[in-house]
């Protein structure tokens, strides 16, 4: 009798293990509840595919980009403001992956973990999310890109607050195109591309070198340069300059974006430091922006032979970068080596999400020798009447690609204390950095100054 | 341990209708459930109206009767199996009205099975009289079972006689237990023990041969404790399993499309519309449900193929709120703890034995019912106890219960006070 009554403890061990089964249930519906209950297959909250219920999303000025009547998803009355925020918004088919609708699909149909998605059945309403960006900006920069494909992206570097991003081409998702998944035009549409982007950066990545130099090569300012056109390379390799440049020191091989100049100090900097360099600054590196994990820069110098250096250090080789990263390193230029995680989903527990992580990019004697230089650069090249009364620094780029147009590229920064704004814009195989890209930018911020 | 039991016996008596205001809690809880499915339409629905009403006369009937006639001082089981069953019959009348009816005679048979098995049990010498007529019927049944199969949803384990369809292996369930629980005098002889293992191969093998892989599992996890409780012997055990996993590797190595049955498990997302389609929806749904749930009715799980068997955990999840569903859960872990407790204080091991292996059974069946849906474990198809619509999961599910009833005294005052008066 004793031993059976000994053994029967058995069942506790069975009891235990079915306790600790529940609460492995337990904790992963509060873990995965709202991925779950937020799915598209849930017939409480999608029908035919399409969101029917939830809360309003709106810009920062509360314009609503997306809203539910009647049971209908419907976006903005304006089609070019539909257009120019949709990779921002996204759409209740989810083909835009990282738009506020997916990001947000919590709030918006008002789940949480005490009450599922109770509210959003019994009111019909989700909660609203409020965007960082503004519609009327966004609209101004998509037209701006004028149909090339390409990205603009603002924020404001102190406090991380993306207020335009836009990335062409995109569509009307109340009236999407018949023809989008075949004409080579609507190419990875879907794609984020301010976020989601890689493209060779041709000259802006001087700026690169040009850290990398200020902080390895000690008498990098008493240094000339001779620029005959191009430059050879010690070991017989050449790289062709735009132009014939003479004898110029290292602030004015930035403004002229003299490519003998910068194919040089790469040479002598070496592959190694560069690598560092562009590793602090961001390449490699995925950041979390609302959520979005973004495409990281690449670099990869491991087999570059001497040549390969000279390339990559004005921007060619096989170097990709993506331009909010670069618009990171412009806020961080201009205030000193660091700045805020971009974001652009308003939200009360900002801090506690850790959006607001700091990003170190730059020391803060680079950061602001940069500074300078690039400041310099808009006063003698690009010219402040672009950008009055904004103190503006920057750098273009014009990224050759084999056999198709330039990547034009400009990223830049304000230097005024009441207006912390910096800039990327990429368009894609249009021409020359100063031509396309820096009217581009100047619209954008005038506006932007105006309606601040 | 007999200090327990005289601590326990006054605090009872200082309480003599404490299960009276239990009772009065549960059909309130009974009648607020099926109310929104009594009135939930424009017209009343009669049918279930009655149903329900039948069902708590039976409940109160029950306990009026047990009490005052049977003289019985402990009914925490039967308040759990009718809050149970109440909440099973609430869910299936609101998707299926149509089986409302048909499932309130099911607990009625349940009951009676119930009671009647409770009368088996008061004697040893009844059980071991009996035990060979049960096996042999048992196997039986599994035979008559391969031989008439109808395959339903990839399984064969049902016979239709008439309207009825009925699923045998519930019924061996039990016998598996009756015959599993053994007096002991038979424990350390090992041809009692020997007969057993093949009495128990002979079931698992039939229920693999009608591809119930879930419910063979039941019965592997049963064989296991009760081998355990009746030799003691680890080895044996641990070999026992060893050539089960073997067996089970081979099959799968041999029959590659019972390894496909199971190539979602942990990927149902994947094949959200495929073979994840019935675990993605429960874990939607039980989600959406929150704590508090939508409201009976209000769900939208029911629309799923299964949803009152396999899948009405999901469905109490979504409609009653996670707190039921977690509650319902637990109070199948009460009554293991409660079957522990009894087992301890059995008058016999054929007793200690009944009530370890029917809570074992019972438990291992909702973790592979409860788990299974939500993809923690691959998904079997077995029932929720007491829960899920099946007339046979039902009397099983009760019958399981009588076994661990039976190992309390108290079930048998008169046996009582014999025993008192020795």
């Amino acid at each position: 009798m004793n031993t059976v009554t000994k053994r029967a403890y058995v069942l506790l061990g069975i009891i235990i293990a079915f306790m600790v089964g529940i609460g492995i249930l337990a904790g992963s519906f509060f873990v995965n509840g709202d991925i779950w209950a937020t799915s598209r297959y849930n017939g409480h909250l999608y029908s035919a595919g399409q969101i029917t219920n939830a809360g309003k999303i709106l810009d920062r000025n509360g314009v609503v980009l997306a809203q539910s009547v009647d049971g209908k998803r419907v976006y903005n009355r304006s089609r070019s403001i539909r257009i120019s925020t949709l990779h921002a918004v996204g759409d209740t088919y989810g083909y835009i992956a990282y738009g506020a609708h997916s990001l947000c699909r919590d709030k918006l149909t008002g789940y949480s973990f005490v009450n599922g998605i109770y509210d959003l059945i019994k009111t019909g309403e989700g909660s609203d999310v409020k965007l960082t960006i503004d519609a009327e900006l966004c609209k101004t920069a998509y037209n701006a890109l004028n149909g090339k494909k390409g990205a603009v992206g603002v924020y404001n570097y102190k406090t991380g607050e993306i207020i335009c991003m836009v990335s062409s081409m995109s569509y009307d998702p109340e009236n999407k195109p018949d023809d989008i998944e075949t004409n080579e035009k609507y190419e990875a549409v879907y794609v984020n591309r301010l976020l989601n982007g890689v493209f060779t950066p041709g000259s802006v990545f001087k700026t690169v070198t040009a850290a990398c130099a200020i902080e390895n090569i000690p008498d990098i300012n008493s240094r000339t340069f001779n620029c005959t056109g191009a430059y050879k390379t010690p070991q017989g390799g050449e790289v062709i300059c735009n132009n014939t440049h003479g004898k110029i020191d290292f602030q004015t091989a930035l403004t002229k974006s003299c490519n003998s100049a910068f194919a040089q100090l790469g040479i002598e900097l070496g592959n190694k430091k560069l690598t560092e360099t562009a590793e602090k600054m961001g390449f490699g590196k995925s950041f979390n922006v609302s959520g979005v994990k973004t495409s990281p820069s690449r670099i990869d110098l491991k087999e570059a032979v001497e040549i390969d250096t000279g390339w990559a250090a004005i921007g060619q080789y096989t170097t990709l970068v993506n331009p909010l990263n670069f618009m990171m390193i412009a806020g961080c230029i201009a205030s000193g080596g660091s700045t805020p995680t971009p974001y652009f989903v308003q939200e009360a527990l900002t801090e506690i999400t850790g959006n607001l992580s700091t990003n170190s990019l730059l020391n803060e004697s680079t950061a602001n020798t940069l500074k300078t230089m690039m400041r310099n650069n808009v006063i003698n090249n690009y010219g402040d009447s672009r950008f009055p009364g904004m103190e503006f620094g920057g750098k273009t780029g014009t990224a050759q690609i084999s056999g198709e147009k330039s990547h034009a590229w400009f990223f830049g920064f304000s230097c005024a204390e009441d207006f912390p704004y910096a800039i990327v814009v990429v368009s894609e195989n249009s021409g020359g950095g100063s031509e396309i890209a820096v009217p581009i930018a100047s619209k954008v911020m005038k506006e932007l100054k105006n309606s601040l | 341990m007999p200090e327990k039991k005289v601590t326990a016996k006054p605090k009872k008596k200082q309480q003599p209708f404490a299960w009276v205001s239990m009772l009065f809690f549960v059909s309130a809880f009974q009648i607020i459930s099926a109310l929104p499915v009594i009135f939930g339409s424009e017209e009343i629905n009669r049918e279930i109206l009655f149903t329900f009403g039948g069902f708590l006369a039976l409940e109160w009937g029950y306990f009026i009767c047990a009490r005052f006639l049977a003289e019985q001082r402990a009914t925490e089981l039967e308040i759990i199996a009718f809050m149970l069953s109440g909440i099973g019959l609430v869910t299936v009348a609101s998707v299926k009205p149509e089986y409302a009816f048909k499932q309130f005679i099911a607990i009625c048979i349940g009951l009676t099975g119930f009671i009647a098995l409770l009368g088996i049990m008061r004697n040893v010498e009844v059980i071991s009289l009996l035990r060979p007529v049960v096996a042999v019927g048992a196997v039986g049944l599994l035979g008559l079972n391969l031989v008439l199969a109808r395959t339903i949803n990839g399984a064969l384990n049902w016979i239709e006689i008439g309207s009825f369809s009925i699923q045998p292996s519930e019924l061996v369930k039990v016998a598996f237990i009756f015959v599993g629980a053994a007096s002991l005098e038979k424990l350390q002889s090992t041809r009692s023990l020997t007969k057993y293992i093949i009495f128990s191969l002979g079931c698992i093998g039939a229920l693999f041969l009608m591809r119930d892989f879930g419910t063979a599992l039941i019965f592997f996890a049963t064989f296991m404790v009760i081998a355990f409780l009746r030799s003691g012997d680890i080895k044996t055990i641990g070999l026992l399993s060893a050539v089960a996993v073997v067996g089970a590797a081979m099959i799968i190595y041999f029959r590659p499309h019972v390894a496909s049955r199971f190539e979602t498990y942990r990927h149902v997302w994947e094949y959200a519309n495929e073979g994840g389609f019935q675990q993605t929806r429960v874990l939607i749904y039980a989600s959406s449900g929150g704590l508090f749930g939508l409201g009976i009715g209000e769900g939208r799980l029911k629309n799923v193929f299964a949803s009152t068997t396999d899948l009405i955990f999901g469905i109490i999840c979504e409609e009653w709120g996670m707190i039921v569903a977690f509650c319902v859960v637990l109070c199948f872990a009460f009554v293991a703890v409660y079957a522990l407790r009894l087992a301890r204080n059995a008058r016999s091991t054929v007793y200690t034995i009944a009530a370890v292996a029917s809570a074992a059974m019972l438990l291992v069946q909702l973790a592979l019912n409860v788990f299974g849906v939500t993809d923690l474990l691959p998904l079997t198809g077995v029932t929720l106890p007491f829960i899920s619509r099946g007339g046979t999961s039902m009397i099983c599910s009760w019958a399981l219960f009588a076994f661990i009833k039976s190992a309390d005294i108290k079930t048998y005052p008169k046996l009582e006070k014999q025993m008192d008066d020795a």
